[in-house]
């Protein structure tokens, strides 16, 4: 798997949690009560399931 | 910066003609490795591909030196176990693609920075020699002066002569300038006109220099008659009708005589030697540079034989070794003020100064000043006139900057700013979705 830079991380992290904050239906099972984007998104990129990735350019 | 330098590439064929004679022979830069060594490269070498990247060598050889020192017998395990474990911390202290390293290089710079003397002379070892040090030395090699205000070399020599302290006398009475009132002493008889010159047979001696040269050198004035008279030498000055003041000329030749030059290599006003305590080897130091013309000494270690001016560097040996020197003079400075700057640091600051084939200065008429880009001058100085310039002559700004993006109000290409988004569409659902690039918003 690619691994990310600490830049690309928080990047991806927060394009994800913007979308969950207006609404995206979530990839995961969230633990009840869990209603904070930044915290899910955080989740779902540990378990590699953002459809988001980026594209390095030189 | 991990990465090795090749060798320069042999020389096939002489050298031209013209050109004084050198010894041509290449440096090898990096030494051989020792048996030890090579072996916890060939481990290290292991790990490349789970780590994405190779050991810096200097690390090799320090593990390798560790290793070896200990005396144990360290076995294959232990070493892998060592080797994997630089790789993590290597790894650690990599730097992300896209940090601000220039602003961290500026800070890290420049906090020490506010720590060093301000007092600009001070006696730096090496007997009886000011050289200057802390933060106007560090000053002057940023602003890429053409002479620095104190110039040293360190010369060092060839190992047949470098323990010989008669042959190294030999060889610095060689390289200091030596003028005329350093051998002799004077007399002026100012009724009949003459310069009587007495000149000191020891002095003449250890500078090398016999009486011939010495009545040679002084010939050269039309105005005037050189008479060896055994133990003095006379000079007359010739009484024509062409000379009105024949007081004033006398005087003009007794400042023209008394700074006659007999010997030495020109700028070169002061050599002095010490010995160096490590490799009990003689030293000289000089006041005074000349680059070019004491490499061309036979006895001369061109290999280690420095100087302090970074722009005789590059004239001489040209801009990868005026990279070098920067560094080195940098770090230099800020090791004797007992400051740690991370090399790396300057290394960059170094590289910016000399990327472009010549040494510029960091300021306004260097780097700031013919960055590329129009509105980044124009943050920096004189606004009106970059902007109307630029206006007149249709010029474009690509926008990769910092201070252009600030200015434009985009967020600027550093850090989670440089990140470029694209949709990565999921393997196991193969279900068409909408690209979504958050980057063009």
């Amino acid at each position: 798997m690619m691994k990310y830079t600490r830049f690309e991380k928080a990047r991806i992290i927060g394009a994800r949690a913007l979308q969950i904050s207006m609404g995206a239906p979530v990839l995961i099972d969230v633990p009840r009560g869990e209603i904070d984007p930044v915290k899910i998104a955080e989740a779902e990129f540990e378990k590699g399931v953002i459809p988001i990735t980026v594209k390095r350019m030189m | 910066m991990g990465t090795r330098k090749r060798p320069a590439k042999k020389i096939k064929g002489g050298q031209k003609a013209a050109a004084p004679k050198v010894e041509v022979k290449v440096i090898e830069k990096i030494p051989k490795l020792t048996d030890m060594e090579s072996k916890v490269l060939k481990v290290s070498q292991k790990f490349e591909k789970e780590y994405n990247f190779s050991l810096p060598v200097k690390v090799v050889q320090d593990i390798a030196k560790v290793v070896s020192q200990s005396g144990t017998k360290a076995s294959d395990k232990l070493i892998s176990a060592m080797v994997k474990k630089a790789y993590e911390k290597v790894e650690k202290h990599l730097v992300d693609p896209h940090e601000s390293v220039g602003i961290v290089a500026a800070q890290s710079i420049g906090e020490p920075g506010t720590q060093m003397t301000l007092r600009t002379f001070h006696y730096a070892g090496v007997a009886e020699m000011n050289v200057t040090l802390g933060l106007p030395r560090l000053i002057e090699i940023l602003d890429a002066r053409r002479t620095p205000s104190t110039p040293v070399m360190t010369i060092y020599l060839k190992k047949d002569y470098s323990k010989n302290l008669e042959k190294v006398k030999e060889i610095a009475s060689r390289i200091e300038t030596t003028t005329l009132i350093d051998v002799c002493d004077m007399e002026t008889d100012i009724i009949n006109m003459k310069l009587r010159v007495k000149p000191n047979k020891e002095k003449l001696a250890l500078k090398g220099i016999d009486r011939e040269k010495l009545q040679k050198e002084m010939d050269r004035f039309d105005d005037c008659e050189v008479i060896d008279e055994g133990e003095d030498i006379v000079v007359n000055l010739k009484m024509g009708e062409d000379i009105k003041t024949p007081y004033r000329r006398l005087m003009v030749l007794i400042e023209q005589i008394k700074g006659l030059k007999l010997g030495g290599i020109d700028g070169i006003v002061r050599a002095l030697i010490k010995k160096d305590a490590d490799t009990d080897e003689y030293v000289i130091y000089t006041e005074g540079t000349n680059l070019r013309a004491v490499l061309q000494l036979p006895e001369v270690d061109v290999t280690r034989t420095t100087t302090n001016d970074v722009l005789e560097i590059y004239d001489v040996l040209g801009i990868e070794a005026a990279r070098t020197a920067i560094i080195r003079e940098t770090s230099k400075t800020l090791d004797e003020q007992g400051l740690n700057v991370d090399i790396r640091h300057l290394m960059l600051v170094a590289d910016i100064m000399t990327n472009d084939g010549e040494v510029r200065a960091i300021g306004r008429h260097g780097v700031s000043g013919r960055k590329s880009s129009v509105l980044a001058r124009a943050a920096f100085e004189i606004t009106s006139t970059h902007l109307l310039r630029a206006g007149l002559t249709g010029d474009e700004d690509p926008l990769d900057g910092v201070a252009e993006n600030i200015i434009v109000g985009q967020p600027v290409t550093l850090g989670t700013g440089a990140v470029h988004l694209i949709y990565k569409p999921q393997e196991k659902v193969k279900k068409g979705k909408e690209k979504k690039d958050k980057k063009e918003e």
